[in-house]
């Protein structure tokens, strides 16, 4: 794959926006996304993630113009998902069906499913085949519905809280699957989560978003190389504070702060360095200081 | 046409209880009770008009061949259908209730946003989902009625034998086909007439967020309700009637007739009936607004189904 090809956006939003009555959903957003990149939406509850991924995956209308894949997903909802899975929500495989039948719906009508992959990536978990949906724990029914989306061949996979009310083991399996076995440069993979401790070390962009507008996007590398967090030595807290941290606090009796952009050499003359996680980068992204 | 007909597979699995075990189940009583009955009565005692007493099925056939042997056949499959009727029965409902529940069942239990990150189009899967129950369930109900059918013949076959009556009569195959076939199109030209109704049907299924039975059975109570009080007239509710079998009263102008003997209630209730019942279908304008209406309540279902999440 040429360089280009692998730069070229598959997702394109201009202006995107969605209003539900007198709310603004989204406030014309303009952003893209290219191959190859797991890119971690994260926002609040009502912040307008989940608006943003329908409008993506082309489920509900919205004003504005969006390409995904070089379509319009509002109008080519059925041909775009030949190339984009996505996991919504849970509880959203059919519950009347058997697993077995599951994969033969999806056999017959998906031309880019691998159902050998599917029994391959269920022969390794304890899913009953021939039971019915309705009788699987939840964690099952989330290995079931990512067997599926496993062995689609697809370009983009949209992944809305998909380890919702699972536990911690199956969560970083989850995750770790996801980058051995699903994820390569061909591939977009977008995530919608609130434990982003989890998904952290998997991201390469992240993206904010708050009240209805993108506030950050941003390669994960980068951005985490902005933020740097100092425990200041005692008796340089002057000097610390004169570098104008965008949050302080205290932690084992010694004064703490947090700067961006400013460079790891002359903070470490403060003292001990370390980078922030993303949920702290979100944290004093949101709060207004670290904009 | 791969995809159209796994939709058509998977919503015979998801109505398997409607299509399959609700007539599969009628039948199989249907069977019972006359297996039952015939061996704990055993022996019937009729008086017929010209005073022969008769004893059991097998006399009272014997008797028939030898009076009207050119009414048997008429005899005999009629009385298969009246057997198998209760079949019948159910299916009204069984069409009500699956196209009430087919768009609303999968917004409530959210397998819809399963169903949607697959590469088929909202208008397949309506129109999938009209076609089931309107073209699928009667052919299961037919294919049920005719094992039925053969099962029950066999059956009285195998009674009248022991009863020395004329086995041979009670498989009247070529005329039971005849009634299989034509009864298939009457049920076609009914369904035509009552497409605007079933397509309602679907539609309220489409956007009802709650109690769809309410949603279906109110507005028009309601229309009915203001246009009598209001107008002191009642053409909502004569539409209603119409389409849902009230045009068949025109076929008692077209088909006059003396009847005498089986012969002529099969010709008039399966034979005659069916190219005049075309004639009056596909000629009456009432019917072809009726088609007009129903595709457009399609449309809107299917217009809903796209924006539903």
């Amino acid at each position: 794959m040429t360089d280009s090809m692998t730069n070229s956006p598959i997702i394109e939003a201009k202006g995107l926006s969605k209003s539900f009555g007198d709310f603004h959903a989204l406030k014309s957003v303009d952003f893209s996304m290219p191959m190859g990149r797991i890119v971690g939406v994260i926002g609040a509850n009502g912040a307008g993630k989940t608006t943003m991924l329908n409008a993506i995956l082309g489920l509900t209308s919205y004003d504005g113009s969006l390409n995904v894949l070089g379509y319009d997903p509002a109008t080519e909802r059925d041909a775009l998902m030949k190339d984009v899975c996505f996991i919504a929500d849970i509880a959203t495989l059919p519950k009347w069906m058997k697993v077995s039948e599951v994969l033969d719906y999806v056999e017959a009508v998906h031309p880019k499913f691998d159902r050998a992959k599917a029994m391959d990536f269920l022969s390794r978990t304890n899913v009953p085949i021939d039971k019915k949906v309705r009788a699987l724990s939840k964690g099952m029914t989330v290995q079931v519905h990512l067997a599926v989306v496993m062995a689609i061949e697809a370009k983009l996979l949209v992944l809305d809280e998909p380890t919702l009310g699972l536990d911690i083991i199956f969560r970083k399996r989850f995750y770790q699957s996801l980058l051995e076995e699903y994820f390569d440069e061909d591939r977009t993979v977008i995530i919608t989560t609130h434990q982003v401790e989890e998904v952290e070390h998997i991201l390469t962009d992240v993206m904010f978003i708050k009240d209805g507008n993108i506030v950050l996007e941003a390669d994960m590398e980068d951005l985490t190389q902005q933020f740097i967090e100092v425990m200041v030595e005692k008796g340089k807290e002057e000097e610390a504070l004169a570098l104008k941290p965008i949050s302080h606090g205290a932690s084992f009796g010694k004064e703490t702060c947090v700067y961006k952009n400013i460079d790891r050499e002359t903070l470490a003359k403060l003292g001990e360095t370390r980078r922030l996680g993303l949920a702290d980068i979100f944290v004093a992204t949101m709060t207004g200081d670290g904009q | 046409m791969n995809i159209f007909k796994a939709l058509v597979m998977r919503e015979i699995l998801d109505g398997k209880s409607f299509y399959i075990r609700t007539p599969a189940i009628l039948a199989s009583l249907t069977v019972v009770l006359l297996v039952l009955s015939t061996l704990i009565l055993g022996e019937i005692h009729l008086d017929t008009v010209n005073g022969n007493e008769v004893k059991n099925i097998g006399e009272g056939m014997a008797l028939l061949q030898q009076k009207e042997p050119e009414e048997v056949s008429s005899a005999v499959t009629l009385m298969y259908w009246g057997i198998t009727m209760l079949t019948w029965f159910a299916f009204p409902f069984v069409i009500f209730f699956s196209l009430l529940g087919t768009l609303y069942e999968e917004r409530r239990d959210r397998s819809i946003m399963f169903w949607k990150s697959m590469p088929v189009a909202d208008w397949q899967e309506v129109l999938a989902k009209l076609f089931v129950p309107l073209i699928v369930a009667p052919l299961i109900f037919l294919g049920v009625t005719i094992a039925t059918q053969l099962v029950i013949s066999i059956f009285m076959g195998i009674v009248v034998l022991f009863q020395g009556g004329p086995a041979l009569e009670m498989f009247p195959l070529g005329l039971m086909f005849t009634s299989w076939v034509i009864l298939l199109g009457h049920y076609l030209m009914g369904m035509l007439w009552g497409l605007p109704l079933l397509a309602w049907l679907l539609l309220v299924s489409a956007f009802a967020n709650r109690v769809p039975f309410l949603w279906a059975v109110l507005p028009p109570f309601v229309l009915v309700a203001i246009e009598g009080i209001f107008l002191k007239s009642y053409s909502v509710a004569k539409w209603i009637g119409i389409h849902m079998g009230g045009w068949r009263e025109a076929l008692e102008n077209r088909i006059v007739q003396n009847i005498d003997g089986p012969r002529d209630v099969f010709n008039l209730v399966i034979n005659a009936g069916l190219t005049e019942s075309a004639a009056i279908t596909f000629s009456s304008l009432n019917m072809w607004v009726g088609i007009v209406i129903a595709a457009g309540f399609t449309y809107a279902a299917i217009e809903m189904r796209k924006r539903a999440i």
